[in-house]
């Protein structure tokens, strides 16, 4: 049942006839007691009256048969034996004894119908008295009893019921006005709804509204900052292209114009590779709704993919680039997308990491799963600038690296997806930055926590 | 006329070092704001081009400090913030001309020629002087209607001497802007170039104060 104000109705009503019905049963259940009590004391008192009479009366080998006095009396039946015989009995009473036993209370069929049958035998003489009434009787009495206890439950039903919907829909007002208000607001209005009049039941509701509309605020601002961020960063790639080539076309020597024409294509490389990663961050943001269960892979062979990848960029620096992966180590997560994440943080690295410098990555089982690290022998980050890692497009200052500062936006995206926990320190064994991935072991539940 | 240059990216820096070379001027390139700070204070700049995001001391911060400290050349903000509040921030703390990245380099070399050129307080791009015709634009000087060929030193000098013309300026000054950072200077540069000027435009064109340096006479106080 989806609507409330039904859903109320329902269980008010519902449990208003429960408790009626129970009252009712209550009541015929006693009635019955009751009646029982005292029409059974009325056949006893009947037959103590005829054994009584049969006393008085003069002995008569015939038995009679007494006339119907009243229209009810077919529904009450008496006998009564003298030594052995019929002495008398009613109209309606069989020519046989009424009952089995001599004396006490029995339930039992004659002809067809249920009758309740006293039996009594007079004190010094052979008299045998049988008083028997239909149950049928009974029955009458109390159907009504429960007629009268009922009959105000069906009228009085559907009057409740119209005033329960009343006051219900009544009640729900405020919830209908808080929905109009959220109807009629347009996409960008992310105002808090007052909760001025609306009753203390909607204020959760409205709370947990004005947060959600404070989350999204917050969600469309940084979207919107992210954009102009990334206006604003593509703008210097292309105003150097643009210095560069102009610079080329108005070269006066071969050799200036030459290296022109190099800064225009080292240019175009960096305005590429900051697309690219604006482009990996927009699909991360698109499909982070849409997430399946992330698949299982080895990372100590997509590490080792990865460095192979990044390695001439090292080779040519002089750089000494070494990974450490002794077995198999299954992780959770997309394989692309864990692949993107590690080329970030290696590529950091060796960015970050002097020439003839040294980057190392260990990937190990832990107790908690698997951590993979990361170190460099550059100049690290003190806790200022770990603790701003990650905002979009955030560099570190006086630093020559032509980083698109969306790296690490897009390492902590991606660690946050499959389940990983990201650590910043210092390297104590090369002295620059150290990075590890914490993995929970694989085949665990992924936390998508955020 | 000499330029400093504010600009953190390399690439970009390079770029704008070598085109404003290319279009005459003398460049000197600084990456960050302290640096940036530090040499406009120095006074030694006709004008300078300041990126906004700069390592170690914002060009904001930059823009306000100078501003405040009275440096008067004229500073042509150059960077990618392009929304207005940004825009009105930077003229107001005292930058000259606001461009937004990327920009062209003949309209940039334009731009800080207008810039200088108004700081100096002359109209129009043609300075006028001793029957000269001084093109800072074209870089070309016209003597009675007739075109000199002048070196591009003797050009600079030239346009130094005409810009602050009734102004004596000292030797010193005049190597200021005539060269950039790394350059040799030999100790009687500007003299020599003076002596060249005379030869192609004149004695009595070029006024030497002994002891102080060297002055070109105003209009106004020639007719």
């Amino acid at each position: 049942m989806r609507s409330l104000q039904a859903r109320l109705l329902a269980g008010v009503l519902g449990s208003m006839l429960l408790l009626w019905l129970a009252a009712a049963a209550a009541t015929w259940f006693d009635a019955r007691h009751e009646l029982d009590e005292l029409l059974d004391s009325h056949l006893a008192q009947s037959a103590a009256l005829l054994i009584a009479r049969q006393l008085d009366a003069d002995d008569d080998d015939v038995p009679r048969d007494t006339p119907l006095l009243h229209r009810y009396a077919p529904k009450v039946a008496f006998q009564i034996w003298h030594e052995g015989r019929l002495a008398l009995r009613s109209e309606q009473a069989p020519a046989q004894p009424m009952a089995p036993q001599r004396s006490g209370f029995a339930t039992l069929a004659i002809d067809g119908r249920v009758w309740r049958v006293f039996a009594a035998r007079g004190t010094d003489s052979d008299v045998q008295v049988y008083v028997g009434e239909q149950i049928e009787s009974r029955a009458d009495i109390l159907r009504a009893v429960m007629r009268s206890v009922l009959a105000p439950l069906l009228l009085a039903l559907p009057l409740l019921a119209a005033a329960l919907w009343w006051a219900v829909r009544r009640g729900l007002l405020p919830l209908r006005r808080v929905a109009i208000e959220l109807e009629r607001r347009s996409p960008q209005d992310l105002r808090p709804l007052a909760a001025g009049q609306a009753p203390a039941e909607l204020a959760p509701l409205l709370a947990a509204l004005n947060a959600l509309f404070e989350r999204i605020g917050a969600l469309v601002q940084s979207e919107r900052r992210f954009t102009a961020d990334a206006a604003h960063e593509l703008r210097t790639p292309i105003a150097a292209i643009r210095a560069q080539a102009q610079v080329a076309l108005g070269a006066g020597q071969e050799s200036e114009r030459r290296h022109a024409l190099h800064a225009t294509i080292e240019g175009c490389d960096r305005a590429t590779r900051l697309i690219e990663q604006l482009l990996l961050l927009a699909r991360l943001d698109a499909r982070a709704n849409t997430d399946g269960p992330p698949a299982e892979h080895d990372l100590a062979a997509l590490t080792r993919k990865v460095a192979a990848e990044l390695a001439p960029q090292a080779l040519a620096r002089g750089q000494d680039i070494e990974v450490h992966a002794a077995d198999p180590c299954h992780v959770a997560g997309e394989p692309v997308l864990v692949a993107a994440m590690l080329r970030n943080l290696i590529d950091n690295a060796l960015r970050y990491a002097p020439d003839a410098g040294r980057v190392a990555i260990r990937i190990e089982p832990t107790a908690q799963g698997v951590n993979w690290g990361i170190e460099d022998s550059g100049p690290g980050l003190d806790a200022q600038q770990q603790a701003r890692l990650g905002e979009r497009f955030f560099r570190v200052l006086g630093s020559d690296q032509p980083g698109s500062g969306l790296g690490w936006s897009i390492v902590r995206r991606i660690a946050e997806r499959c389940g990983a926990r990201v650590q910043v320190g210092r390297s104590v064994a090369l002295g620059g930055l150290q990075v590890d991935l914490q993995w929970r072991p694989a085949g665990g539940s992924a936390p998508m926590s955020r | 006329m000499r330029v400093l240059l504010v600009e953190d990216d390399p690439l970009l820096g390079d770029g704008l070092r070598s085109g404003l070379r290319q279009l005459g001027f003398q460049v000197d390139w600084v990456r960050d704001g302290l640096a940036a700070e530090r040499e406009l204070r120095s006074g030694a700049y006709d004008a300078a081009v300041l990126d906004l995001g700069l390592p170690r001391l914002d060009g904001v911060q930059v823009l306000r400090s100078v501003r405040g400290q009275g440096t008067a050349a004229p500073i042509l903000v150059l960077t990618a913030r392009d929304a207005v509040p940004d825009r009105v921030q930077g003229l107001d703390l005292g930058a000259d001309d606001y461009v937004i990245k990327p920009v062209d380099l003949h309209e940039l070399a334009a731009r800080l020629r207008a810039l200088v050129r108004r700081a100096s307080g002359q109209a129009a791009e043609c300075l006028r002087a001793q029957g000269l015709v001084l093109d800072s634009a074209a870089r070309t000087v016209l003597r009675d209607g007739a075109l000199v060929e002048l070196s591009g030193r003797e050009f600079d000098l030239l346009h130094a001497l005409m810009r602050s013309a009734g102004r004596v300026l000292s030797r010193e000054q005049l190597e200021q802007t005539l060269y950039s950072w790394g350059q040799e200077v030999d100790s009687n540069a500007i003299d020599v170039h003076v002596h060249h000027l005379r030869r192609k435009l004149g004695t009595h064109v070029i006024a030497t104060v002994r002891g102080v340096g060297y002055a070109m006479a105003a209009e106004a106080c020639v007719s």
